[in-house]
């Protein structure tokens, strides 16, 4: 199999990477090796859940996104702003004002994921009652946990949701929109995403499953931030008048998602945390979950909330944007032009392939043989899982020396013990 | 027929065998094959919070040698089950997964009390669990009964008052 390049939305500064090894021993799919001091990513690994972004005290590991001026090579732009948006700012600024910010940063136009909640509730629950063989169904709106399924639950990619996200739905809406009501040609027309999360900045530049509607550009939560509080400063005491969509802020906790898709015939279960989503979907593969009709899956603490490119605490962002819902007026987007895309099948999405990178050796004896290597090796090793090797436990120095990456060199604590008895 | 565990004369020996499977799992046992991996486990008695780990590395294991999905679900789950039963049923005892190239065998080994009568133990919804493992959610009756479903042989040796012995076989091509 030809080896595909994959794209991520992480970048290591070198000169500010000091090999401390932190992000190597977040990482779920042990992606990071420290190599001559410096942290280094297997891209065949890495799942864009941002662990290491958050850990990293260096700065050392910036997350990809496009620069803002990005937007003045469009005649018309417009802003998808992801739900967890809202929980972004102190309570003094109210959401029609951040919204407007936005406004003023140069975006034409600003449209939320929001608008589109109700109409992917609703075909949701439709999948999940047309497809009463595959039990339980998975969400397919993280990114992060999709590719995790890919890399480490490959078995389990038919329960994905083949239905497209709530972003790439609204991309498609409003490009179409756009073009019909105001004139503009496709590309005279950008449409760009503000994200809470490295993954989903991955999503916008290698569209794969329930990503197909390509974006221009996304821009992170973070890097725009600044620029927006210092429009809401001055927008503040006189804002305009802008409509918003708060009950529908929903997408951005995983818990009420499940609690809205939930029916008398529709059990839920919502997960949130990249360790509590690795553990139910081990639960998953060996039918422990059967019981479960549609499984919300989000690697952030909280979910999208808890996306590592956002400002706020997860857990405070949760409270303002149920807040935000719970204060809000009923709304009513007409999705009638969409339900009717859903009908000739418009937002079903190819099955993703597997990218099983966990196998030792394609060959079954090999890998059995090598396994053995690999305990032999363990059993010389400290046991200490220090990382101080680069390698985030002794098994994966073993791995690693097997798989001819690292040598028994690597490990500090045993040359020290070596330096000790030559003395 | 040998068994993989000696057999005093008081016990009881029970086996179930896919016919499929009877020549290798013969040609297995009187070859006795040594592994070429193989992982231990302490189960402790009534230790819920811990039992299961066994099975989850066991499968982790299998999975970096590329075990397919189906296989490592009967294995998943006929472990899993035989894990349960040491902590919810024994004194305590140990799991050993002997690894080999083309099929995985597990021994279950606990410290007693034993099996008064394993053809009533293997019938569905038959349990004896107390109040405690019920509580757990576990304690159905249906162990036994799933790690026969799941597995391609299945060896038990037992006898009220003695240790029992545990011993499932699956091919990774069956």
């Amino acid at each position: 199999m030809a080896e595909k390049k994959y794209f991520h939305a992480l970048q290591i500064l070198d000169d500010n990477c000091t090999g401390c090894t932190a992000c190597v021993r977040v990482c779920p799919t042990e992606a990071i090796r420290v190599r001559d001091r410096k942290a280094a990513i297997d891209e065949n690994r890495c799942i864009d859940c941002g662990n290491c972004v958050n850990v990293c005290q260096f700065h050392a590991i910036i997350p990809r996104s496009d620069s803002l001026e990005l937007i003045n090579k469009f005649k018309f732009k417009v802003a998808i702003i992801s739900s967890s948006y809202a929980g972004q700012f102190s309570e003094d600024v109210s959401y029609p004002v951040a919204k407007q910010a936005l406004l003023e940063l140069g975006f034409d136009e600003v449209a939320e994921e929001a608008y589109v909640t109700n109409f992917v509730i609703r075909i949701i629950q439709d999948y999940i009652q047309e497809h009463k063989e595959i039990r339980p169904i998975l969400s397919s709106n993280c990114p992060a946990v999709i590719r995790l399924i890919q890399v480490k639950y490959p078995s389990l990619l038919p329960n994905i949701l083949h239905l497209e996200a709530p972003m790439s739905i609204l991309t498609r809406y409003i490009r179409e929109e756009i073009q019909r009501t105001k004139g503009f040609k496709e590309d005279e027309l950008g449409v760009f995403l503000i994200v809470p999360c490295v993954a989903h900045v991955t999503a916008v530049h290698q569209p794969e499953g329930a990503y197909k509607h390509l974006q221009d550009g996304a821009f992170s939560m973070g890097m725009i931030f600044g620029k927006v509080k210092d429009h809401i400063k001055k927008i503040q005491n006189n804002p305009g008048l802008i409509d918003t969509y708060e009950k529908g802020l929903t997408w951005a906790l995983s818990g009420v998602e499940g609690e809205m898709v939930e029916t008398p015939e529709i059990r839920t279960l919502s997960v949130n945390g990249i360790e509590n989503v690795m553990e139910i979907l081990s639960k998953v593969e060996d039918h422990y979950l059967d019981q479960y009709d549609y499984i919300v899956l989000r690697s952030c603490t909280n979910g999208c909330v808890g996306g590592c490119l956002n400002i706020e605490n997860p857990f405070v962002a949760m409270s303002r944007i149920k807040k935000l819902i719970k204060d809000a007026e009923p709304f009513d987007f007409d999705s009638s032009d969409l339900d009717n895309l859903y009908k000739e099948g418009e937002f079903a999405v190819v099955p993703l392939a597997p990218r099983s990178i966990m196998e030792l050796d394609k060959d079954i004896k090999t890998a059995i043989k090598k396994m053995k290597q690999i305990n032999e090796f363990l059993i010389m090793l400290p046991g200490l899982n220090c990382s101080a090797c680069g390698s985030p436990t002794c098994y994966a120095l073993a791995e690693d020396i097997v798989q001819g990456k690292a040598t028994i060199d690597d490990c500090v604590v045993l040359l020290k013990r070596h330096t000790k008895e030559e003395d | 027929m040998l068994a993989c565990v000696a057999v005093k004369s008081s016990m009881a020996e029970y086996w179930n065998i896919d016919p499929a499977f009877e020549e290798a799992v013969n040609a297995f046992i009187s070859k006795k094959p040594e592994a070429g991996v193989v992982l231990e486990f302490e189960i402790g008695e009534r230790d819920f919070v811990n039992s299961g780990k066994g099975s989850a590395e066991v499968k982790n294991t299998l999975k970096r040698l590329g075990i397919g999905p189906e296989i490592l679900r009967r294995i998943a789950v006929a472990s899993y089950e035989a894990e349960i039963n040491v902590t919810a049923h024994s004194q305590g005892g140990k799991m050993e997964s002997f690894i080999h190239d083309e099929l995985i065998h597990i021994r279950f080994t606990d410290k007693g009390p034993g099996i008064a009568d394993i053809e009533q133990a293997m019938v569905p919804g038959f349990s004896t669990a107390d109040d405690l493992v019920r509580e757990m959610g576990f304690g159905a009756g249906l162990g036994l009964p799933n790690i026969k479903k799941n597995s391609d042989a299945l060896h038990i040796v037992s006898a009220k008052g003695e240790p029992t012995t545990v011993e499932i076989f699956i091919f990774y091509g069956s």
